[in-house]
C-alpha cells in the first residue's frame, strides 16, 4: 500500500473521518472479495491525483463489524464519502470504475 | 507512442482467456484487457462442479486464477482493472485508450463482456443496494453471519449459492415465484433437505423497506394475491444476468435481450470484430461453452489475420 491510501481501525474511525479537516474517502474491503481487488489500484490511483486535498482511508470490514453495522455497510467493496465530518453523496459498491471514483471525489471538493 | 497488438480481448472471463491462451500459443501479440480482476463470473461463483477435469468440486476463484495463469504462461498480457476511456473498433486498425493514458492498437478485437447480475427492478433496490441487498454470495455472504436472510430467484445460480449462504446464516429463505426450481436436481434435492434452508414457493418480491438499513421484505403470494411484510436481515438476488454489451452499441447490431449475433466463427458484421461467451445471442450459458466460444474466436481471428494485410 501507497502512503497516500492508509488503513485505520475502528477505533481511529471517529479522528480519522469524523475530525479530519479535509474531505474522506473511506473503503470497507473484504478478503476473498474479487471486487475489493479490482477495487485497490484504482483508489491507490485516484488517492495519488488527489493527494493532499482529499484523505483515502481503507478499513477491513471482518475487524470492524460493529462499525459496519453502525453505518449500514453490508456489502464490500463500499465506499463512503465524507464532507466536514457528515456523510456526502452517493456511495459506490462493488464493482467500480475508475472515472466513478474520480467523479465522486470530485463532487466533494466542488465549492 | 501507442502499443500494438495482433489481438485484443476484452474481458478476461473463461471466453476471453481462452481466446487469449489460444492466441498467444499461435504467437500473436495478445492483450487482454479487464475492469477488474481475471476470471469474469467464475471468480465470485463459490465452487464449480461441472467443469471437465476437475472431478472434485473447484472454488470459482481457483479456476478463474488457473485460466489466467494458462494464458500468461503463452505470453498474453493481461491488464487489470482498466478502464476503456476511448474506443474505435470499426476501423481497420482498432484502437483504445485505457484511463485516460494509454493508447493500445489491434489488428483484430475478441469482445468476451460476459454478463451482470440482473436487477429486479423493484421498490427500494436501488437504495438498499449495498445495506443488505447483495448480488454476490462470496463477497457478502460473511456479513450476514447468524443472521435471516431471503434469497430471490429459483435457478442454478440462487440455489447453490444459498447453499453457500447456509455456511453464514442461521436461516435462508428462498423466494420464488415458481412451483419448482429450474436448477439442477443434485444442487434442487441438496437445498430442499437442508434443515436451514425454506422456500416460499409461487411468491415475487414487491419492495424492500427499512429506515436506513434493509429491514423488511415485500412479497406478493401469486396464488392468493396477499402481500406481506416479512422482516430479512439481508436479500441475495440471483435471477440471471444482462450481456455486458455497452461496448458494442451502435457498432453491431443487438439482439432484443442485448446479446450479440455473430455467425458460426463468431465474426460480427465487422472485419476484425469477434464476439465470444456470454454476450453472444445462443440458447446456452454455461463455462464450457464460453471457452468453446473462446477457442473458435482465437482461432477465426488468427485466420483473419492470416489473411487481412496489416
Amino acid at each position: 500500500m501507497s502512503d497516500t491510501v492508509r488503513e485505520i481501525q475502528a477505533g481511529q474511525f471517529e479522528a480519522e473521518v469524523h475530525a479530519a479537516t479535509e474531505p474522506v474517502v473511506l473503503d470497507f474491503f473484504s478478503t476473498e472479495c474479487p471486487p475489493c481487488e479490482a477495487l485497490a489500484p484504482k483508489f491507490e490511483a485516484v488517492a495519488e491525483q488527489f493527494k493532499g486535498r482529499v484523505r483515502f482511508l481503507k478499513i477491513f470490514r471482518q475487524a470492524s463489524r460493529d462499525l459496519a453495522t453502525q453505518l449500514s455497510v453490508t456489502g464490500s467493496p463500499t465506499l463512503v464519502f465524507f464532507k466536514g465530518g457528515k456523510e456526502f453523496g452517493t456511495r459506490l459498491m462493488g464493482d467500480i470504475k475508475r472515472s466513478e471514483l474520480k467523479q465522486a471525489v470530485e463532487a466533494m471538493l466542488a465549492p | 507512442m501507442a502499443d500494438k497488438y495482433d489481438l485484443v480481448v476484452v474481458g478476461a472471463g473463461p471466453a476471453g482467456l481462452t481466446a487469449a491462451m489460444y492466441a498467444a500459443r499461435a504467437r500473436l501479440r495478445t492483450l487482454v484487457l479487464d475492469e477488474g480482476m481475471p476470471g469474469g463470473q467464475v471468480k465470485i461463483t463459490h465452487k464449480v462442479s461441472n467443469y471437465p477435469g476437475f472431478p472434485e468440486d473447484v472454488k470459482g476463484s481457483d479456476l478463474a486464477a488457473l485460466f489466467a495463469k494458462q494464458a500468461e504462461r503463452f505470453g498474453a498480457r493481461i491488464a487489470r482493472a482498466v478502464e476503456i476511456t476511448e474506443l474505435d473498433l470499426r476501423s481497420h486498425e482498432k484502437r483504445f485508450v485505457l484511463d485516460e493514458e494509454d493508447e493500445i492498437l489491434a489488428r483484430a478485437v475478441i469482445v468476451a463482456t460476459g454478463a451482470k447480475p440482473k436487477p429486479l427492478g423493484v421498490e427500494g433496490e436501488n437504495t438498499f443496494r449495498g445495506r443488505g441487498i447483495s448480488y454476490c454470495a462470496t463477497c457478502d455472504g460473511a456479513y450476514f453471519e447468524g443472521k435471516d436472510i431471503h434469497v430471490i430467484g429459483g435457478g442454478s445460480s440462487a440455489v447453490e449459492e444459498s447453499l453457500f449462504l447456509t455456511q453464514f446464516a442461521r436461516t435462508v429463505t428462498i423466494v420464488h415465484r415458481s412451483e419448482a426450481f429450474r436448477a439442477e436436481p443434485t444442487a434442487s434435492q441438496e437445498a430442499l433437505a437442508n434443515p436451514k434452508i425454506k422456500v416460499l414457493w409461487k411468491h415475487e418480491p414487491r419492495a424492500f423497506v427499512g429506515d436506513g438499513a434493509l429491514q423488511r421484505l415485500r412479497v406478493e403470494n401469486l396464488k392468493t394475491r396477499d402481500t406481506v411484510e416479512l422482516p430479512t436481515d439481508g436479500v441475495f438476488i440471483f435471477i440471471g444476468m444482462i450481456p455486458r454489451t455497452e461496448l458494442l452499441k451502435g457498432i453491431v447490431p443487438l439482439d432484443p435481450w442485448g446479446c450479440v449475433q455473430t455467425d458460426e466463427s463468431m465474426q460480427t458484421g465487422v472485419p476484425g470484430l469477434f464476439a465470444a461467451g456470454d454476450i453472444r445471442a445462443k440458447p446456452f450459458r454455461q463455462i464450457t461453452t464460453a471457452v468453446a466460444d473462446g477457442t473458435i474466436a482465437a482461432l477465426a481471428a488468427q485466420k483473419y489475420l492470416r489473411e487481412t494485410p496489416a
